[in-house]
């Protein structure tokens, strides 16, 4: 099985994106399995960023920690990562090798810029770069420049040619054997087809299920959803604004919605925070909308570009007074644009906000599948009434009004202030009483609604996961067993309202150890405030960087080594 | 005579203090919206809050009664995705020029065919008479008791400045002459703001009704609103006279005009989810 680690490096704005992007492509092309995560800061120029790029005969979901290529595009990713790079490994670029362990990696010295300029232009550094490394990887130039061919059609037929000789020049440099097999055929049938990251699969849900607005002031990991959705909206007609600032853009979100949209914002932890009086007008007013937090590290600007999980308990509680509302956490691009549908279907439904969690993470990392699958999810389509006794709030025994949106003789009147039936607003504390059991009736049904998690068995121990750390987790899981222990794993897409009977779930679980992406282990926190069941073995992350499948798996380790005693 | 449909059957408790000027205001919106010949289910108010975004509650029609400040950002979105109704957002100018004030600039901007009623008591009615961004300086309240140290946030003079597609100022006291300015308004294609001069008999004891008459006067037959140089101007005029009538007017490309020749209107209700040719085209252009 191949499974290859490859991390590109350099100064923003070098290129380090480009070569990546076309990598990852052309590998998928090529039949491999890809994963690929950026890392990069929060500057345009400059600083360090890098990609890392998983390639394997079977999907991948997470990047691991050591290397068998480092591509170099300046001299200080060579300083920084030659440390993660494995015993014969490879170390590809620009540098002067250093250091002790120079001895046990496989050094090929391509001044990547120079070789672009003997060709005319430095622009084509990064396609020298590309065929180097698609040489060293042994992929077949045919498909290759097959590729080249079909990405800079649209530039004219001297920059494909350019683009193809500097290709050609950096397999040329490599002069080495290819060292993994020759790929290059797709046909098999389980190669992988499709290539997509979290912010494109969250756009993608939306449109799939009818999204007519999306408004959103931008903020990083959450800028790429409306830029997914402003990408389709005169194909499909989708009206997506950029508001003034995240109150405006939840706002205009609940006024399209009311008016017949379906409507839908995003943002991040500080922009949810600025949304806040709007989730509970949503609330009060009970019309239906989707918002994304895309989490990175706070509290407050944080790390811009960075991941985390650390927005749970916040936007499970987020709001004055008490109301329902539904979180949910996508497990992976593909699991997210299922999980957006899913959240319009209940929003509409419930006349509920309905909250999305993704992350950095999730909304940046391209994952290849073989397949997307599309689960069954039910329409509804609210119109004008003519019914002169219509009223907005009208109590039933569910507490869920029937809707209209305006423009029929019903007149639609909603309201934040406490209201009456006919939504006109009320002091009278009967009525108050009344309004407020029925928004919070629907609370029961809600968590009839929400599912259980996903629950692989195993004997010795439990993982227990949320949200993106699904792919790592089960990566890790699959290690673990491969080293003989058996390890459970347990993942929840669906956080809030937590479903019935999961106490009973939680304590057949053996030696349950939650993993997250925050300092104290909020999940853990929430369940253990909701099922009376401890979680006392927590490991966490907060340093703004996603785990690594071998990292993640020592620590795992460490802990069974330790006993329960954490 | 028909009766005016926007008059409410059954009669609710209005929460204004007796003599308020929020009364002209009302009684002016819904004849103006009579004798245009719209009708309630026509008709969306959205409102902030504050004891003038109340306002909707005492008339016919659907009403989005929402935020302190953000009924413009509604208003803006229920227009665009539902052109065929009459959008009017309304509130008083603690709501529309404070917490709403980026709100109002960024709205001027877009030009949305929206009508923007200002309750403008010079001080804030519901949080009981605390300076409003409009108040004369030196005002003094309970907050403000060294008297208020900001300059006044003038309204007209803003929205001209960012060529705002109709500026007008009515006054409460004159229920016609406000009517008659309402209805230009509700009648113009794009952003147009009437901010009425309307007195708080409660908390404000400057800027009473006697104070206004002996002040208002509207603009003549020289005026001519398609100045903007000279609208600018009577902008600026405030104090032993103070102009009424429209100042301003720049007839320019709505929001939903621009956006409409991209995107048709239609498609901008919801009508179903996304076809599976749509799906099928989408999952191509990943491959
Ligand atoms: C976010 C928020 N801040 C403050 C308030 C309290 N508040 C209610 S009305 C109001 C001011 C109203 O003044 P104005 O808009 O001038 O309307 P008026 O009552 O004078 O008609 C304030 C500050 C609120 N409801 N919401
Ligand atoms: S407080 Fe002032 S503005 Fe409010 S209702 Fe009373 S008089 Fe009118």
């Amino acid at each position: 099985m191949v499974d290859w680690s490859i991390k590109v490096g350099g100064a923003a704005g070098q290129g380090v994106q480009t070569v990546s992007e076309i990598l990852a492509l052309m590998l998928k092309r090529s039949g491999y399995y890809v994963f690929s995560l950026e890392d990069y800061q929060s500057r345009i120029r400059g600083g360090h960023t890098f990609t890392h790029i998983r390639l394997s005969d079977e999907p991948v979901w997470a990047a691991k920690k050591y290397l068998d290529l480092l591509v170099c595009l300046d001299p200080l990713t060579h300083g920084l990562h030659r440390h993660e790079v494995k015993e014969r490994g490879f170390i590809l670029g620009s540098f002067v090798p250093v250091g002790d362990a120079s001895n046990s990696h496989h050094f090929i010295t391509i001044d990547f810029e120079k070789e672009a300029i003997q060709l005319g232009n430095k622009v084509f550094a990064n396609m020298v770069a590309v065929g180097a490394i698609s040489a060293i990887l042994g992929l077949a130039p045919e498909l290759s420049e097959a590729y080249i061919e079909e990405v800079f059609a649209k530039k004219g037929k001297e920059v494909v040619e350019k683009n193809k000789l500097a290709f050609r020049r950096g397999r040329e440099l490599v002069g080495i054997d290819p060292v993994l097999p020759q790929k290059g055929s797709i046909k098999s049938d389980h190669a992988p087809q499709f290539l997509l990251d979290g912010n494109q699969a969250l756009g993608l849900g939306a449109l799939f299920a009818g999204c007519t607005f999306y408004s959103a002031y931008p903020m990083t990991p959450s800028t790429g959803i409306m830029n997914f959705l402003a990408s389709r909206a005169k194909e499909y007609g989708i009206m997506v604004e950029q508001a003034e600032d995240e109150i405006a853009a939840i706002n205009m979100a609940l006024g399209a919605s009311y008016a017949g949209a379906r409507a839908m914002t995003g943002t991040s932890g500080g922009g949810f925070c600025l949304m806040v009086e709007g989730l509970g007008l949503a609330a009060m007013t009970e019309v239906p909308i989707v918002v994304v937090d895309g989490q990175r590290p706070g509290p407050s600007t944080g790390l811009p570009t960075r991941t985390s999980q650390a927005d749970l308990l916040f936007v499970v509680h987020a709001g004055h007074d008490e109301f329902p509302r539904f979180v949910f956490a996508p497990r992976d691009p593909q699991d997210a644009i299922n999980v957006v549908r899913r959240a319009f279907y209940l929003t509409e439904k419930y006349q509920v906000p309905a909250i999305i969690l993704s992350d950095q993470y999730l909304a940046d990392a391209k994952v290849s599948y073989r397949n997307l699958e599309l689960e069954e999810i039910p329409d509804f389509l609210i119109q004008v009434s003519d019914s002169s006794e219509y009223c907005r709030y009208a109590l039933t025994p569910s507490g869920i009004s029937p809707r209209v949106i305006p423009g029929g003789r019903a007149l639609v009147v909603v309201d934040s202030d406490e209201h009456d039936e006919c939504g006109h607003l009320t002091e009278d504390l009967g009525v108050r009483i009344a309004m407020h059991e029925k928004r919070m009736k629907k609370w029961e049904a809600m968590k009839k609604e929400m599912r259980m998690p996903f629950y692989a068995e195993g004997k010795d121990m439990t993982l227990i996961g949320w949200g993106s750390n699904w792919g790592v987790l089960q990566e890790v899981r699959k290690e673990l067993r491969a080293e003989g222990i058996d390890a459970g794993f347990v993942h929840f897409n669906e956080l809030w309202p937590l479903p019935f009977g999961l106490r009973e779930f939680l304590v057949r679980l053996p030696l349950p150890v939650v993993v997250e992406n925050n300092y104290r282990g909020q999940f853990a926190d929430l369940l253990e405030r909701e099922t009376k069941f401890s979680f006392p073995v927590r490991i966490t992350r907060y340093d703004g960087r996603p785990f690594l499948v071998d990292e993640l798996r020592e620590r795992v380790k460490e802990v069974l080594h330790d006993g329960q005693s954490v | 005579m028909m009766a005016n449909p926007f008059e409410q059957e059954k009669a609710v408790e209005i929460a204004w203090c007796p003599g308020c000027g929020n009364f002209g205001i009302l009684r002016a919106l819904k004849e103006a919206l009579f004798e245009l010949g719209y009708e309630p289910h026509q008709v969306v108010l959205v409102s902030g809050i504050g004891q003038a975004a109340k306002l909707p509650h005492y008339l016919n029609a659907n009403v989005f009664n929402g935020l302190h400040g953000r009924s413009v950002p509604v208003a803006f979105a229920i227009k665009t995705v539902r052109p065929e109704l009459l959008v009017v957002a309304e509130s008083g100018d603690g709501c529309m020029y404070g917490e709403g004030g980026n709100h109002f600039l960024h709205a001027i901007r877009r030009n949305p065919d929206l009508t923007v009623i200002v309750h403008d008591n010079q001080v804030y009615g519901l949080t009981k008479g605390q300076a409003s961004p409009t108040s004369e300086e030196g005002f003094v309240s309970k907050v403000q008791a060294m008297g208020n140290f900001s300059t006044p946030f003038n309204p007209l003079s803003i929205a001209i400045a960012q060529d705002a597609s109709f500026v007008a100022r009515g006054f409460s006291g004159d229920v016609e002459g406000l009517k008659k300015i309402l209805k230009e308004a509700l009648s113009w294609k794009g952003f147009a703001l009437v901010d009425v001069l309307q007195p708080c008999v409660s908390f404000n004891r400057v800027n009473t009704y006697g104070w206004y008459k002996e002040r208002v006067y509207y603009l003549g037959e020289d005026h001519d609103p398609s100045n903007r140089l000279q609208a600018f101007e009577r902008s600026l005029e405030w104090g032993e006279r103070i102009p009424l009538g429209i100042f301003y007017t720049h007839l320019r490309p709505t929001y939903g005009e621009k956006l409409y020749t991209q995107i048709p209107r239609s498609h901008l209700l919801y009508q179903g989810m996304l076809s599976q040719e749509g799906i099928a085209r989408e999952f191509q252009r990943l491959m």
